[in-house]
């Protein structure tokens, strides 16, 4: 019973993570309706960012944090100038395809300058750990940070959607691209905005995975970018709450099932969940359904 | 029951509405074969709408289609071609990168067939019947000036011409019924005239029955033998195009109080 | 029309017998460096996944990132065929059933995968033949299979598990693989294989039913108000994809002694690499796809200095062509260039004109 605690409660932060990161991916697909390929990419650079400042520079942790939030929105702009701008007419597919590119290049950019061997990233939640139940379950600070974090970002963005002026334009584009031009929303701006967010919040996921799996590689994003995306569709694209509970669903079913199945399969039920929701409910347990104008 | 069976299209009490909204309501309507018949009305009256349903791009919340005494209500818009309803549309859609004659092929696909296999070995049916699909698709794009562009891609023809293929291609699906959806939209009146001679003479030479939504008034009063008027996704009236056209609520429709 | 199109064709098949009489003529001259000998089969399964892959980018219009997966399954039905048959056969004849294998038994997961697959659409549809891909790797390396006397034994734990008896053979040993295959490939099978690949490709695009995949692409909603059923040929070109990419997988297996499943070979990245021969040699061009396979495969080994960058190259390949030729403004600035450039033709014509006046 007390370990099914301990790893459900892992799961939820986990999940946590995984639901910051499917922050990122319903916003940008809500509004520039494009599935942002590389967004996990941009959580392995806040990674990076994290580990020059604080393990090889030896600054203190909350500057490596600033400087990967920073770093990660000033990168998730560029990116969404450079690449994705110029497609904004083009068909998805184009779009797609241009996005694996960015996410291909951000991994060997990243594999080129910081090598091919695995870093080990020093923990920066430096956060005691807390035992319950008599020390039959330790909850260790990073969990703690991570879903504390999780709520407070959730939180934070509703507000933000829900009562600034950008936050309503973000729901306005989100809705009909065309008439939030037509009632003077500036488009482009919101949609760098949510590019920007979005970055924002990869780079918080990038510091609370690697603290809570303390090992940094090229590939560090790229699989929980698409575990992120898989719970972003199963919460209902485009839903913030949807985010939320589909990222936690995830990272429970993925611990449980690497402790009590098998953690070599643990990928394969993860990506088996997400291929039944597709089926059984496209739109996600949030999100709603659009219909294709004849 | 009898009488209908005489209809070409007989549609009763059709309705579907989208979060609320009626988008068409008790529409009703009964195309004698080998009529040419017009579907107007003002802007968002459900014309297209009325043309999805008939189709099945929508499935009707009530109401039934009978096509030549064939029941399709609610069947999938590839049996409903089959049955023989083919259509072109408002915003034109062909196979933009397949040549012009291509797109008529694409329409033959059901009249002339052969095995994968076939196609890929080349054999002697396949070759029989590509060489007659040619024949067909070329005699159908001389009908309507386009067996000069065969080899050009569809999107590479001018608008009018575009709209002409959409019908060739619809037409090579051999239907009973042809639903056309402002087949003279964005022509000059030259091209318009030409196009109601064309329709005419397609009527004739391939013993079909029209449909059309128009909104080009002289088009509809040149060739249509009957009228339906659409207003609010509701029958504002019907009958012969010159009683309706003379009616005062549709005078009234069109131009406002 | 007709004639353009099998000239065309011909063209592709003369460029696939050439370089092979040319690369035939260095090896047997001598002249080639056991480098670009260890290339000769890997070229050909790339451009067979490259062509194959292009079915379903290009001609019917669906981005599937799982290819390496069908590739994968191909290699490992094969690769359990030839151990399980090993010395009872001869080598000819074991290949080309393991061939007829590997198609068959992918052909069928392409069936399968491609029922839910197809019901999806753009994006949804490439992350789950994503998902799938990863699927298939990642069972590949959790099972164990093993024969003896009393037949087949399978388990999904370990080897042991699999209680073979003392005379019994371990066929797959998860996630190292198989081992003990016949390297019966070579470059005169490799490329039979390509030219029934084209052949298969090329026919099917220019018969009817080449015409209703083409045409489901271009527009589904006209499509189906033609009566062409969606379903049926998105199905069509997705499973010849796969079957085709399993017919690779075996000509991988058979390239080498012992197979494994990493992401390198069959993850997510190869299908991306794939991906890449597509996209350079262009969406729906068969013959760019062929001509980009080859390329990027001798390049990055000719380059060795370039190797560390080969990945960024590619990915900077990937977004510049997407960009040049998708791009709104790219494809205006690109009609005006050559708007100018027919302009330019049309001036001396048009002087000439005068000074005959």
């Amino acid at each position: 019973m007390s370990s099914f605690l301990t790893y459900l409660i892992n799961g939820i932060s986990l999940g946590s993570v995984y639901a910051i990161i499917a922050l990122g991916y319903t916003m940008v697909y809500g509004i520039a309706k494009m599935l942002n390929f590389a967004h996990g990419d941009v959580i392995m650079v806040g990674g990076y960012t994290v580990f020059v400042i604080c393990s090889t520079l030896g600054l203190p942790p909350f500057v490596g944090i600033l400087s990967a939030v920073v770093v990660c929105t000033v990168l998730g702009v560029v990116i969404e100038r450079v690449a994705y701008k110029p497609l904004r007419e083009a068909s998805s597919l184009s779009v797609l395809i241009t996005a694996i590119g960015v996410s291909y290049f951000l991994q060997n950019a990243a594999l080129i300058i910081f090598g091919a061997d695995t870093k080990s990233f020093q923990n920066v939640i430096n956060v005691p750990s807390l035992t319950l139940m008599d020390g039959q379950v330790t909850v260790s600070g990073v969990t703690m940070v991570t879903i504390l974090s999780c709520a407070l970002i959730l939180i934070g963005l509703t507000t933000f959607i829900n009562k600034t002026k950008t936050g309503q334009a973000m729901l306005a584009v989100s809705e009909d691209k065309g008439a939030a031009t037509l009632m003077g929303i500036n488009v482009n701006r919101t949609i760098a905005v949510t590019f920007a967010i979005g970055s924002a919040l990869a780079a918080i996921a990038g510091v609370l995975l690697c603290s809570a799996y303390p090992v940094l590689s090229s590939t560090t994003g790229a699989m929980p970018g698409i575990k992120a995306f898989t719970a972003a569709v199963f919460g209902g694209i485009g839903s913030i709450p949807g985010a939320l509970i589909g990222g936690i669903i995830m990272g429970v079913i993925e611990n449980l099932s690497k402790a009590y199945i098998s953690s070599q399969l643990s990928d394969a039920i993860v990506f088996a969940v997400l291929i039944v929701v597709l089926l059984v409910k496209p739109t996600g347990l949030m999100g709603k359904q659009i219909q294709e104008k004849v | 029951m009898a009488e209908q069976k005489k209809n070409m299209l007989s549609v009763e009490s059709l309705s579907i509405s989208f979060g609320g909204l009626k988008a068409v309501d008790n529409f009703h309507i009964q195309i004698k074969p080998h009529e040419l018949y017009g579907l107007i009305g003002p802007n968002g009256a459900g014309k297209t709408t009325v043309f999805n349903l008939l189709t099945g791009v929508y499935k009707p919340d009530t109401g039934s289609i009978l096509l030549d005494g064939q029941n399709i209500t609610g069947k999938h818009t590839i049996d409903i071609n089959h049955a023989g309803i083919a259509r072109t549309f408002q915003n034109i859609r062909l196979f933009g990168n397949l040549t012009v004659l291509d797109n008529v092929k694409a329409g033959l696909h059901a009249h002339y067939t052969y095995g994968m296999l076939s196609g890929i070995f080349r054999t002697p049916k396949f070759r029989k019947m590509e060489r007659e699909m040619d024949q067909k698709a070329m005699e159908i794009l001389k009908v309507f000036d386009l067996d000069g562009a065969a080899d050009y891609k569809a999107s590479q023809l001018p608008y009018g011409k575009q709209r002409k293929l959409e019908i060739s291609r619809a037409l090579a699906t051999e239907p009973k019924l042809l639903l056309l959806d402002e087949p003279a939209a964005g022509m000059n009146p030259q091209e318009t005239q030409e196009l109601m001679d064309t329709i005419r003479f397609v009527r004739d030479h391939f013993d079909m029955t029209i449909l059309l939504i128009e909104h080009d008034m002289k088009l509809v009063s040149g060739i249509c033998e009957e009228l339906t008027v659409l207003n609010f996704g509701q029958v504002l009236c019907q009958g012969e195009t010159k009683a309706v056209l003379n009616n005062p609520e549709v005078i009234k429709a069109y131009l406002g109080d | 029309m007709k004639t353009k199109t099998f000239r065309q064709n011909a063209v592709t098949y003369g460029i696939v017998i050439l370089f092979y009489l040319i690369c035939q003529g260095l090896i047997l001259s001598g002249n080639m460096s056991s480098l670009m000998k260890g290339l000769m089969v890997p070229i050909c399964y790339y451009v067979i996944l490259a062509v194959s892959l292009n079915l379903v980018v290009g001609i019917s219009g669906e981005l599937s990132l799982g290819h390496a997966g069908f590739m994968c399954i191909g290699a490992y039905a094969s690769a359990i065929f030839a151990v399980c048959v090993d010395g009872k056969m001869p080598e000819g004849l074991e290949l080309f059933l393991a061939l007829i294998i590997g198609a068959a038994i992918t052909a069928v997961f392409g069936f399968l995968i491609g029922i839910p697959v197809l019901r999806l659409r753009g994006d949804y549809l490439a992350i789950v033949t994503l998902a799938f891909g990863e699927i298939i790797k990642n069972v590949v390396n959790a099972v164990y299979l093993g024969v003896d006397e009393n037949g087949l034994h399978f388990s999904m734990k370990d080897s042991l598990s699999l209680g073979l008896s003392e005379e019994g053979l371990t066929i797959m040993n998860g996630a190292q693989g198989i081992s003990g295959l016949p390297r019966t490939a070579n470059l005169t099978i490799g490329i039979v294989l390509v030219l029934i690949t084209l052949f298969i490709v090329l026919n099917l695009m220019n018969s009817r039913q080449g015409r209703a995949i083409m045409a489901i692409r271009d527009n589904r909603i006209a499509a189906e108000s033609i009566g062409l059923s969606v379903s049926k040929y998105k199905m069509m070109a997705f499973v010849i994809s796969a079957a085709l990419a399993g017919v690779a997988g075996v000509l991988y297996s058979h390239n080498l002694s012992a197979l494994q499943a990493t992401s390198k070979n069959f993850g997510y990245n190869q299908s991306i690499m794939i991906l890449v021969f597509v996209v350079l040699g262009g969406i729906g061009n068969i013959r760019g796809s062929m001509i980009a396979a080859v390329i990027l495969t001798i390049l990055p080994e000719k380059l060795r200095f370039l190797s560390d960058y080969r990945m960024l190259i590619y990915a900077i390949v990937l977004i510049s062509m997407m960009l040049f030729n998708s791009a709104p403004k790219a494809i205006e600035w690109r009609k005006s260039l050559a708007e100018r450039f027919a302009r330019k033709k049309d001036i001396p014509a048009e002087t000439a004109g005068k000074e005959a006046r």
